[in-house]
């Protein structure tokens, strides 16, 4: 019975913080998605698509409406990384810009915000131009590999937008990336 | 919140003030001439300053509190060191104001150089404070007598402006009583812009964008904050006047816009921005004409964070062309830059002393980030802080003090300590996070 109550409790304290939490977090600009969470894409930007919009992005039919949203949900989810201080673009994270590329050759419409992040190290005005190079190397890799007439724009977070909150290496890699996200 | 009180100053000595000092305060002098030396050579100047003594039967609990302040604000000066109340011998209520009345030698067995003096008088919603100032081996008031009247909700102020009097009469030179520090206060991820008094007091926000704002750079005149957000999606510069509340936008150009640093004594900023592909530090005018590209961007190179000489004809900035973040100096009538710092593989926040004669920075030494002052030739590169994260170093415009963020007591706070790098103290005590201090010039007094 008693632990029930605190289980109870617990609960009511979680909630609360989430509401708070909740309330606070108005009009800041969406956190970055990252990991296998289930977004629900387009969400964002203004509810479900009609057709025209579909039909817009080269997409015709119920199949290949699920083939974008299945390809969409993986181009979002895989960052690329850079090694500190650095915006250099590695192999590893060309293999990931190529994947990208491939998807904008599929689906040249498509806007993409890539957003340029950083570990928390060194100071807020830095970091910001050191991401806004990271999103504009990554934006180059892109436009120097493809001749179409992409819609891509870049906005660095500086370290305002941690991927992972950790103070160790594991996070700090975890947060010099170039995220894309997707604008249909 | 303009001029909430009239300052009144009986000015009978005021030019020939400075020559009576040498002459007749033997001691004062040689304080003032260790300040002028080395920072690191202060011998702070001790004080008496007993409670203030009220002429009238009301507000009698301001006796002790105004004395407080006025305590706080000659200590925080790093000039003076304000002795402890209790080994006082007079009662301050029954004590005399005038020379004649001053006990001088019993102010010199209880170790005091001077004695700063104070009565007021409360009439319902307004208040006078008259101030004097002795020199206790010199048995004679300092300069003159100092008088301020106003509404009683800004005793505060007239406190203040005493101690700015004080610190005119003994240095000559204003203290920083006056001024604000404005700073990011963040809770969550949300970040806004808020200023308070130099002494931590009267905290006011200033942006309720809901959204994430940086890097406050306040106007010469002390009525703008200039500021990053990211209100509109990405980071664009705006201004706010301090008075009204009310902001606009100063540069909203693609790509990045950061780092707003108002040009001394001119209506114009430097800015950093990615406009062109590059980045390069731009200088625009508050609505965001481009007046001058400066061309300090080299290829691929970051340039960001520039801070001005006391002139305006130069700025310290930082850029990562050799490799990793270094101090440059960009000088702006010859076009020409320099590399400034050469230890360490991780300097930036460049900030320029009023007086031009140190820089300071935040350099990386293995896991921790510490504050450093360098001569804008190079010389006496030397640490102020140790270990913890010290970031984001600001002068105050006297140059005796720096504002900085740290979180070398657990939480980011921003933290003041003088140009020596001792009297360290905590200035916000807000809960949430401080970072990104900018102190504010003085007020022009009448």
């Amino acid at each position: 019975m008693k632990s029930k109550q605190s289980i109870f409790f617990v609960l009511m304290i979680f909630a609360f913080i989430a509401a708070i939490s909740a309330c606070s977090q108005k009009n800041v600009p969406p956190p970055p998605s990252f990991g296998a969470q289930g977004q629900e894409y387009g969400a964002a930007t203004g509810g479900p698509m009609d057709d025209a919009k579909w039909r817009e992005l080269g997409i015709n039919s119920e199949a290949e409406k699920r083939e974008f949203l299945e390809k969409a949900k993986a181009f979002e989810n895989e960052d690329v990384y850079f090694d500190y201080d650095a915006y250099t673009i590695t192999e590893p994270a060309k293999k990931v810009l190529d994947e990208k590329i491939a998807f904008l050759k599929r689906y040249p419409r498509v806007a993409v915000t890539i957003e340029g992040h950083c570990d928390e190290r060194g100071t807020t005005e830095y970091n910001i131009a050191l991401g806004e190079r990271r999103a504009h190397d990554a934006q180059q890799y892109i436009l120097s590999s493809n001749s179409s007439n992409l819609k891509l724009t870049t906005v660095s977070y500086g370290k305002e937008r941690p991927a992972a909150v950790g103070h160790d290496e594991a996070s700090w890699a975890k947060n010099r990336r170039a995220h894309f996200v997707l604008n249909y | 919140m303009s001029q909430q009180f009239i300052i009144k100053t009986v000015r009978i000595l005021s030019v020939l003030f400075l020559a009576l000092i040498s002459l007749g305060f033997a001691k004062a002098s040689s304080a003032l001439v260790e300040l002028e030396i080395s920072p690191s050579a202060i011998q702070r100047i001790p004080i008496a300053v007993p409670d203030f003594k009220y002429m009238s039967p009301e507000q009698t609990q301001l006796a002790r509190e105004m004395s407080d302040v006025l305590s706080n604000d000659l200590n925080i000066s790093g000039v003076f060191r304000p002795l402890d109340r209790k080994g006082f011998l007079e009662d301050p209520q029954s004590m005399g104001l005038e020379a004649s009345e001053i006990k001088f030698q019993d102010w010199s067995r209880q170790g005091a150089d001077f004695l700063a003096r104070c009565s007021y008088q409360v009439q319902g919603n307004s208040i006078k404070l008259d101030g004097w100032l002795f020199d206790i081996a010199g048995r004679k008031m300092v300069g003159t007598h100092k008088s301020y009247a106003g509404e009683l909700r800004a005793w505060r102020q007239m406190v203040h402006a005493f101690a700015d009097d004080i610190m005119l009469m003994v240095t000559g030179e204003r203290g920083v009583f006056d001024t604000k520090i404005a700073y990011v206060q963040s809770v969550g991820s949300v970040k806004e812009i808020f200023y308070c008094d130099f002494d931590g007091n009267n905290p006011v926000q200033v942006t309720r964008d809901n959204s994430i704002a940086l890097s406050p750079s306040w106007s010469p005149d002390q009525t703008q904050i200039a500021f990053v957000s990211y209100k509109d999606g990405s980071p664009k510069v705006y201004g706010v006047n301090v008075h009204s509340n009310s902001s606009y936008l100063i540069s909203g150009f693609p790509g990045m816009n950061i780092a707003p640093a108002w040009r001394p004594g001119r209506n114009e900023l430097a800015v950093a921005l990615s406009k062109d592909g590059g980045q390069d530090i731009y200088l625009v005018s508050p609505t965001g004409q481009i007046i001058r590209k400066f061309g300090v961007g080299f290829g691929a190179s970051i340039s960001v964070s520039p801070s001005w000489s006391p002139d305006g004809q130069k700025f310290a900035y930082v850029s990562n062309e050799s490799g990793n973040p270094q101090i440059y100096i960009f000088d702006v009538t010859t076009g020409q830059k320099k590399r400034l710092t050469f230890n360490g593989n991780y300097n930036v926040s460049p900030s320029w002393s009023p007086k031009g004669d140190w820089i300071a920075y935040s350099g990386r030494e293995g896991g921790a980030f510490n504050i450093f002052i360098i001569s804008p030739n190079g010389s006496d590169n030397h640490a102020l802080t140790y270990g913890a994260r010290n970031e984001s170093p600001r002068w105050s415009p006297d140059g005796r003090s720096i504002a900085y963020s740290s979180n070398k007591q657990g939480g980011a706070a921003i933290r003041i300590m003088y140009s020596n790098g001792t009297g360290d103290w905590q200035l916000t005590r807000q809960s949430g996070a401080q970072e990104l201090p900018d102190w504010s010039p003085r007020r022009n007094r009448q």
